[in-house]
């Protein structure tokens, strides 16, 4: 299966090559609804002060003299009012601003336009109604401009998807990491390591196709072998992000968890600021995982109040706490509450032994689940009165009733979330989606094959395929580019 | 001192030549020449000789056209056949029952297998060739081809007619016009003029135009396809001097000895024809600092090395490695050109030079103190044919049944030009009796990666065979081409005997078989440890182990499995190819 998708890659990526003495006869790709012009409404819909049109495509520049007076085209790039008029009838639309960018200097790389109007409903579907008389314009699909940048190479893959993230963007630590990704950070950081590949890959092509016909400089297998062990290193490290940047994108899993009647769900009541859960005195209230998303200190999470946890009680409860059992494990971060005033009851006590110590100790596969204890109903103990349970691990003082500790527990989430997520400002940028994570895996492993085999074809196929995984991620990956380093690097001929 | 008027022997000699009018030669010479064919081939190269005879097993009523016969099978420029990614192009083209493996497995002097500790998959079949031994016998070959007849001749022009509505193409070529203004008719047309197209040789400062066939023929078939709206482009290439054998001194250099057993090309031969010890050696020496010199100081007497003509990115000619790479030692195979030959081929030494200063050169190489050069090296510009005008079947778009094969679609080498050949000649026969194309895809073979390449990227350098660019090289092997394309051609083509059809058939069963019986035998891993100490078998496994399990040891073979259990498996080291490639193939589990 690999081998299909991986040519399709290879083949796409071969594209056009350097210039060449004969014309090309059709045989290039074309980019997809090249020719056509499209347009749309590119702010959101609904009455507002101003609504953003765009056009893009080689009738740009017609559509803009069509609707407008003067009907000479504005300067490039700087904003003019202009009397917008429908093209056939002459009728005033808006007084409007427009801007003029003609490729590739412009977002699709192809010629645009841009109509600034006046965002009532009436105005914007005035101007889209005018657009649409004019010859050669349709309509945009949904991302069809951002395809159209793509296809011109404006933005590389990972800056689509850091773009796709930016409109999505909720919190604050979300904007930031989808932004360094639109910057390109993500795409450097992968072109770093398929370039150190590729040049290992052409060495060890070399080395086969040339490696006894011509003299190839000593050392070329050990050069390549370096570099495959300084890559694995890099990736390896990068992978230990763990998830990361992907539960920034999507939101952290914080799961509430602890015996019942705890006061879980005034917990996520109290977090969510709106509420979820239906709190009553009575223990096992909570019966199913009731999940919100929130805004954590500025980190996207997604809050699961879940079923107080213990034994023998009634067939839907116990669903219940299988449930909140099988949540818990997928938890990102454990809120564990417990009692304050009931830290010695059965229930209380068998969940610190069999919840809240093993997160601490940390499990077998060294990923150890993160877990903040808070003992909740503070306001039930003697104020100024001792600590209630010197010997427990360090935990937060909380009271759902009066909001006294809620400060301290929000700064101590936001700690943790840093560290779930990481932080979108420093380091290294992230692997923001499931499939950067499985390529960046697929190409270790193959890195890993190749420092295995002994038949040098089985090594050189590991690293074709490690490729191909980065190709995944960056584009590119074809043969030529084999070649070309081959050719250079090598003085290699008849 | 050299002069282009004497220089190369077979450029004088097509100059001076007397044309020959119509002289036939032919399997059945007492037959009058036909003035209709179902396919003519322009051109005896290694593209025209395969494309010729593939027509002709398929079928098809051919016409070879040819300058002179004498000249059909000739290697113009290195005395080998084979190497890494070019024998993996034969073994195909062999597969297909073309022509080039069994005449080299008739004519080698030195057979020797490159890559052998780098994997089954990059192995790479190569041997030394005698010269004259090839040409007679592919001349053998060729005037012995049942419904092929051969005719000397140059095609002045080609005859075209109305196309036919359901394909493409603007007009269909039914044809060609001779020298002499006479016509032959045929229902396709194969083009392998090499490279005739407006070719220019270049010495030192001299140029002459002149492709092997001389000026006039080319030039009138140059116009009409250029007027037919194909597009040229303009590559170079070049060739070394030839050196005196006796004035080399041999004794001082690293001697390369052939295989023994050497392994032939050809799926249906069983050995070649010479023994190893028979065999002629191959030695090494290399460039130094001296060399560099003459050719930096001379770059203004060096034309070909001037021009802007774009060459390749790899470096075929001298000049462009000490340009490209300098302050190195660059390798010089000396390569014999033949059993009783005088002549020994410098592989890397190509060059433009003019020849005085080729000479001063040669003679500051270690060995060739007091080598005497008998022809100089000399550049060839030419004109190619965008090959992006090709469909895969190598039928143009734009003239229906009109086919190109070899060095006019911008290839190098004598074995890309047979592939190409093999495939012209199968699809000109097809397109005849109206039957679909036959197109071997990038996933079958080294063919399809070629054909591949060259119509849907086009080429702006000679493009060569590299394992490199097959995605599938795994699969792709020397060993198993015959499975890959023998039954398609016997098949759906008809392109391949019986004979030939039977033994892929037989090696078929068998390796079946004993992948049957292999999967037959299991023995605990302790008993296989105590059979075969030599392998890394760890004992405490509980589930027993399959004998084709034991065989994916790497250090495990059919000879050693054969000699721990010899009552079923011993009759499957009989056969060398047999037992190997149930070592080699991935039979899953």
């Amino acid at each position: 299966m690999w081998r299909g998708l991986w040519t399709l890659v290879a083949r796409a990526a071969r594209g056009p090559r350097s210039p060449r003495p004969c014309t090309r006869q059709g045989s290039g790709v074309p980019v997809p609804g090249s020719g056509t012009t499209i347009f749309a409404l590119s702010s959101g819909h609904g009455r507002c002060g101003i609504a953003v049109i765009r056009t893009s495509g080689p009738a740009s520049g017609h559509a803009l003299r069509s609707l407008t007076a003067p009907r000479d085209l504005p300067p490039a790039r700087s904003a003019c009012l202009r009397l917008l008029s429908h093209p056939r009838s002459g009728e005033p639309l808006d007084r409007a601003l427009v801007l003029w960018f003609p490729g590739p200097q412009s977002f699709t790389g192809e010629d645009c336009a841009e109509f600034h109007v006046h965002g009532g409903p009436a105005v914007v579907s005035g101007v889209l109604q005018a657009l649409g008389s004019v010859p050669g314009l349709r309509p945009a699909e949904a991302g069809e401009f951002t395809r159209r940048a793509f296809a011109h190479g404006k933005l590389s893959l990972t800056e689509v998807e850091g773009l796709a993230d930016l409109i999505h963007a909720e919190t604050e630590a979300q904007r930031r990491q989808a932004l360094r990704q639109l910057d390109g950070e993500l795409g450097h950081l992968c072109h770093g390591w398929a370039g150190t590949l590729t040049q290992a890959l052409a060495h060890v092509e070399a080395y086969i196709d040339f490696g006894e016909d011509d003299n190839l400089e000593e050392g070329v297998l050990e050069q390549a072998n370096s570099e495959v062990r300084e890559l694995q290193l890099a990736l390896g490290a990068h992978l230990r992000d763990a998830r990361r940047g992907q539960r920034l994108r999507s939101g952290a899993h914080v799961v509430v968890a602890g015996p019942p009647n705890a006061g879980k769900s005034s917990l996520v009541n109290l977090l969510s600021r709106k509420p979820v859960s239906i709190v009553s005195p009575e223990p096992g209230t909570t019966r199913d995982v009731l999940e919100t998303p929130v805004d954590l200190a500025g980190f996207p999470a997604l809050l699961s109040d879940t079923a107080g946890l213990r034994e023998g009680a009634g067939p839907v409860e116990q669903e219940g706490v299988r449930r909140a059992r099988e949540r818990l494990e997928q938890a990102d971060l454990i809120l564990a509450v417990l009692d304050a005033s009931d830290l010695a009851s059965p229930s209380s006590r068998n969940f610190l032994d069999t919840v809240v110590a093993p997160a601490g100790a940390g499990s077998p596969n060294g990923n150890s689940q993160r877990l903040l204890l808070v003992l909740n109903k503070s306001d039930l103990l003697p104020p100024g009165g001792p600590d209630p349970s010197p010997n427990l691990r360090p935990h937060l003082l909380l009271s759902c009733l009066t909001g006294e500790g809620l400060d301290g527990l929000l700064e101590a989430l936001r700690k943790e979330l840093a560290e779930v997520c990481g932080d979108p400002s420093t380091g290294p940028p992230l692997l923001t989606r499931a499939r950067h994570q499985h390529h960046l895996q697929g190409c270790l492993d193959a890195l890993g094959h190749y420092t295995q085999t002994k038949d040098l074809a089985l090594a050189a196929e590991a690293l074709r395929l490690a490729r191909g995984h980065l190709a995944r991620i960056t584009g590119g990956g074809g043969t030529e580019e084999i070649l070309d380093i081959i050719f250079r690097d090598f003085c290699v001929g008849k | 001192m050299f002069s282009l008027r004497n220089c190369g022997l077979w450029v004088a000699a097509s100059l001076t030549k007397k044309r020959l009018t119509l002289a036939r030669f032919s399997g059945d010479s007492a037959a009058p020449l036909a003035t209709k064919f179902d396919v003519i081939v322009i051109g005896g190269g290694h593209a025209g000789t395969e494309a010729a005879a593939a027509a002709a097993r398929c079928g098809s009523r051919t016409l070879l056209l040819t300058h002179r016969v004498d000249t059909i099978g000739q290697m113009s420029c290195n005395p080998s056949f084979g190497g890494i990614g070019k024998g993996h192009l034969m073994r195909e083209v062999d597969a297909l029952d073309g022509l080039c493996s069994r005449i080299c497995d008739q004519s080698g002097v030195h057979y020797k297998v490159l890559n052998r500790r780098k994997g089954p998959a990059v192995w790479g079949l190569r041997a030394q060739i005698d010269r004259k031994l090839y040409k007679q016998n592919m001349q053998k070959e060729i005037l012995n081809t049942p419904l092929l007849t051969v005719q000397e001749g140059a095609v002045e022009d080609l005859i075209l007619t109305e196309p036919e509505p359901e394909y493409t193409g603007k007009c269909r070529v039914s044809g060609v016009v001779l020298a002499d203004g006479s016509t032959v008719h045929a229902e396709s047309v194969v083009l392998t003029t090499g490279t005739f197209l407006r070719g220019v040789i270049v010495i030192g400062l001299e140029m002459h135009p002149a492709g092997r066939l001389g000026d006039q023929p080319s030039i009138g078939l140059a116009h009409t396809l250029e007027k037919l709206g194909f597009v040229v482009g303009r590559l170079k290439t070049g060739t070394p001097p030839r050196i005196a054998k006796e004035s080399i001194n041999f004794s001082i250099l690293n001697k390369q000895t052939p295989d023994n057993p050497s392994i032939p090309f050809s799926f249906i031969s069983e050995t070649v024809w010479i023994k190893p010890e028979d065999q002629l050696p191959c030695y090494l020496t290399h460039t130094n600092p001296k060399v560099d010199e003459i050719v930096l100081e001379n770059l203004h007497l060096n034309s070909h090395i001037k021009e802007t003509t774009r060459g390749p990115r790899y470096c075929p000619s001298i000049e462009s490695k000490v340009l490209r790479f300098p302050n190195r030692l660059h390798q010089v195979w000396l390569e014999p050109e033949g059993m009783d030959s005088d002549l020994i081929y410098p592989q890397g030494l190509s060059v433009t030079l003019p020849a005085e200063l080729q000479e001063k050169m040669i003679t500051c190489i270690k060995g060739l103190e007091k080598a005497k050069m008998i022809q100089p090296g000399y550049g060839v510009q030419y004109d190619y044919l965008d090959p992006r005008q090709i469909t895969p079947s190598l039928e143009t778009h734009l003239v229906q049944r009109l086919f190109f094969a070899g060095q006019i679609n911008g290839t190098t080498g004598y074995e890309e030009a047979a592939a190409q050949g093999v495939i012209a000649g199968i699809n000109a026969s097809l397109r005849v009796k109206r039957k679909p194309p036959f197109v071997v895809s990038r996933t079958e073979g080294y063919i399809g990666v070629l054909i591949d390449d060259l119509t849907t990227l086009g080429t702006n350098e000679p493009y060569r065979m590299f394992t490199s660019r097959a995605e599938f090289r795994l699969s792709l092997r020397p060993d198993n081409a015959d499975s890959r394309l023998t039954f398609r051609g016997y098949k759906e083509v008809g392109c391949v005997s019986q004979q030939r059809y039977e033994r892929a058939s037989w090696m078929k069963s068998s390796l079946e078989e004993g992948i049957s019986v292999l999967k037959s035998i299991e023995f605990s891993s302790s008993k296989w440890k105590k059979l075969i100490p030599e392998a890394s078998i760890s004992i405490g496994k509980s589930l027993p182990l399959r004998a084709l399990d034991v065989l994916k040891y790497e250090e495990v073979d059919m000879k050693l499995l054969a000699t721990a259990v010899p009552a079923p498996l011993k009759k499957y080291i009989t056969c060398r190819e047999l037992a190997e490639r149930l070592k080699i193939e991935d039979w899953g589990c």
